[in-house]
């Protein structure tokens, strides 16, 4: 169990390490606006995320359990959701750019994760359910998929006052296509989200006996839902569409954070171990 | 008047709903939920207490506003809802209409063969067919049902609500607790609730692992038992009886008290931590305030626990002290009065809400609108045969728009190249 434990703080500080040379990478691709640059800031991007997996299956093996149930595991598997999403998004759309702008999101969540104990603790037999992979892992996806979003918000806001119109026009897709690339994200988050808020809710009625408390995590789960919601309703609305959207989609992510990180400084509930 | 309905079932409405629900429960999470005036007071100022009472910011999702403001949502939906159902069986017979395909936002000149881009594009293959103008086309509709996923979904939210607000005003629940043997009434019920064991599963280095309580729920008439059903209920594990549902909710520790006079039992009854017993004959209540494990050795070296207690007469405080094991407190005499047999008490909370299933249908169902306007989008994609033999392709796709435009664009480049 130790042995597997070494490894995986041996592989998180090297995930560390890439992922600080990928955001070195992105930034070089757009300062020096080399394509191969950005390329290869893909693949350093994509072995980190590797060698992250292997990392979480390493504490999930050495934990005896899954590595989704305190602060520490959260950050280091929101940073892996996150580095995912925003993978597949540069693939999908050949947009090399969102990894500039998602790299730091990135670095910032696992900084937070290596500050936070890595002692693995043991599971309080309410976290002892089937529920807790579908119900956390869900919820990385979802918060990943926002974290995207949130990249493609500051873009699109962003856009416009970029020097170099060059460059951008060439890397960086239309106001249109961004509010539709931001929009595919934010469709993804807020499925994922509905996945996390219905296991979470059958989960909280097999142990506590009630499928909502308004517990803060609860309350502002359901927060971030309506922001979300809202964003999807202004974009049907004309002349909502774009900067009001993205307004909302960087909006959203700020609760997505509060909903992790501020609820559990500010507003201890019974979800005080997340 | 009609305005006023329009207004309450449009989306503009539906917007300002859900900012002012987002606010609201982003304040009720940062009040303070359930305190007294006082202790508002205390905390913030006598100003600020009395706005908070007020405005029924102390218990915001009960506060008679938060409840209009959800029944506004619920009129909403279900407003909007009846609304778009004419439109919307409308638009979903004229989407597989060639007659009414609409304005294009895809247009791609000198395509070879319209089926293999639709092979291509993953859609389904082409019907004859011709446009509003009597020309022949051949046309092609996929996901016609995504249309529906807002009306889905908006259907989904409503049973949410509402199961969850019926089982609010109608759901019972209760709380027991006791000791294995034990045999507790259900409040005023007819149903009681007998522990037949408390376990407490431990890991290797003590850690609890689960909680179990194995029950027997009994059904009562007249105060004599009509039925039984045995249960079990962990952490996790809810048991199931007579409708109701039983949740290992907590624990904690017991011991036994004994009422003794001339070496006759008077009283022998099993007290919670925190319980008060009115001791028979006396004015005096005793109150078991904790059990200290391993207190003292005794000269078989053999350790006892002890009871720390607190004795009351009426309301009034009157001392403090702790006992061993069987050693007898001697405030009232001559009634020999002791704690014995630590042990555990199992906490049940007791529940029956009928409208549970709703909610969860509710959810699963604006699950499955969600699924159906995000991932399964309408798109049509039809095409005109020129002279040259070759064809000219239109199509639309509301939400796909200019991304859709690109992969059709670049299914056409794919194919050109190929051939």
């Amino acid at each position: 169990m130790n042995t597997l434990l070494n490894v995986e703080n041996i592989l998180f500080y090297a995930v560390i390490c890439l992922y600080f040379l990928a955001m070195i990478g992105y930034f070089l691709f757009i300062g020096l606006k080399k394509e191969r640059l950005a390329k290869a800031a893909a693949i350093v991007q994509t072995v980190g995320l590797l060698l992250h997996t292997a990392a979480l299956i390493c504490r999930g093996i050495g934990a005896g359990r899954l590595p989704m149930t305190n602060q520490y595991e959260f950050a280091t598997s929101f940073a892996w959701g996150l580095c995912l999403v925003s993978l597949v998004f540069i693939a999908k759309f050949k947009f090399p750019v969102i990894g500039a702008f998602a790299a730091p999101v990135i670095l910032l969540l696992i900084g937070y994760a290596a500050m936070q104990s890595k002692e693995v603790k043991d599971l309080m037999p309410s976290l002892r359910s089937s529920w807790l992979g579908f119900h956390v892992s869900t919820a990385i996806i979802a918060y990943g998929s926002f974290g995207v979003s949130f990249v493609l918000g500051i873009i699109f806001l962003l856009r416009e006052k970029m020097k170099d119109k060059g460059f951008w026009d060439q890397h960086v897709p239309s106001r249109e296509k961004l509010d539709l690339i931001s929009y595919r994200s934010v469709c993804l988050g807020l499925l994922f989200l509905t996945f996390t808020i219905i296991s979470g809710a059958i989960w909280a009625e097999q142990a506590w006996g009630s499928y909502w408390s308004w517990d803060p995590k609860e309350t502002w789960s359901l927060v971030t839902w309506l922001i979300y919601a809202v964003y999807l309703h202004l974009r049907i609305r004309r002349g909502w569409k774009g900067k009001t959207a993205a307004v909302f989609a960087v909006v959203g992510f700020i609760c997505v954070m509060f909903t992790y990180v501020g609820v559990n400084t500010f507003l201890p509930g019974i979800h005080s171990y997340a | 008047m009609k305005k006023i309905w329009k207004f309450l079932g449009s989306m503009q409405f539906a917007i300002i709903l859900l900012v002012i629900l987002a606010a609201a429960c982003a304040g009720g999470s940062f009040i303070p939920q359930g305190l007294s005036p006082e202790q508002y007071a205390a905390q913030y100022s006598e100003r600020v207490a009395g706005l908070i009472v007020g405005l029924r910011l102390d218990d915001v999702f009960h506060a008679w506003w938060f409840l209009v403001l959800t029944a506004f949502l619920c009129g909403n939906l279900l407003l909007c809802n009846l609304i778009r159902l004419p439109q919307l069986i409308r638009r979903t017979r004229a989407a597989a209409d060639p007659g009414k395909l609409g304005t294009p936002s895809v247009h791609a000149e000198g395509v070879r063969d319209f089926n293999a881009l639709l092979a291509k594009l993953r859609m389904p293959k082409a019907v004859e067919g011709s446009d509003g103008e009597g020309r022949p086309v051949r046309y092609s509709v996929q996901n016609r049902i995504g249309l529906w996923g807002a009306w889905v979904c908006h259907l989904g939210i409503l049973l949410l609500i509402l199961g969850f607000t019926l089982g609010q005003m109608t759901k019972e629940e209760y709380t027991v607790y006791g000791v294995p043997g034990e045999t507790k009434r259900i409040a005023e019920q007819d149903y009681a609730v007998r522990i037949n064991d408390f376990r407490v599963d431990r890991q290797e280095n003590g850690f609890v692992q689960q909680y179990t309580s194995d029950l027997t729920i009994l059904e009562l008439s007249g105060g004599e038992q009509a039925a039984a059903i045995d249960t079990q209920a962990s952490v996790n594990h809810p048991g199931s009886a007579f409708g109701f549902k039983i949740y290992q909710n907590a624990m904690g520790d017991a011991a036994k008290l004994s009422v003794r006079k001339d070496g006759e039992t008077l009283q022998e009854s099993y007290l919670c931590v925190g319980d008060a017993l009115q001791i028979m004959g006396t004015p005096l209540y005793l109150q078991l305030q904790s059990i200290l494990p391993d207190y003292e050795t005794g000269a078989d070296g053999h350790t006892r626990s002890g009871f720390a207690y607190l004795i009351y007469v009426g309301d009034e405080f009157y001392t403090m002290s702790v006992r061993a094991e069987g050693e007898q407190i001697a405030d009232f005499k001559p009634y020999e009065v002791f704690f014995s047999e630590p042990c555990s008490y199992t906490l049940l909370q007791i529940k029956r809400d009928r409208f549970t299933p709703l909610a969860l249908v509710g959810g699963v169902v604006t699950l499955l609108g969600l699924l159906l306007a995000f991932y399964l989008q309408t798109r049509k994609l039809w095409a005109r045969r020129e002279e040259d033999g070759t064809w000219t392709v239109f199509g639309s796709s509301p939400k796909g728009g200019a991304l859709f435009a690109d992969r059709v664009k670049d299914a056409v480049e794919q194919l050109k190249n190929q051939s």
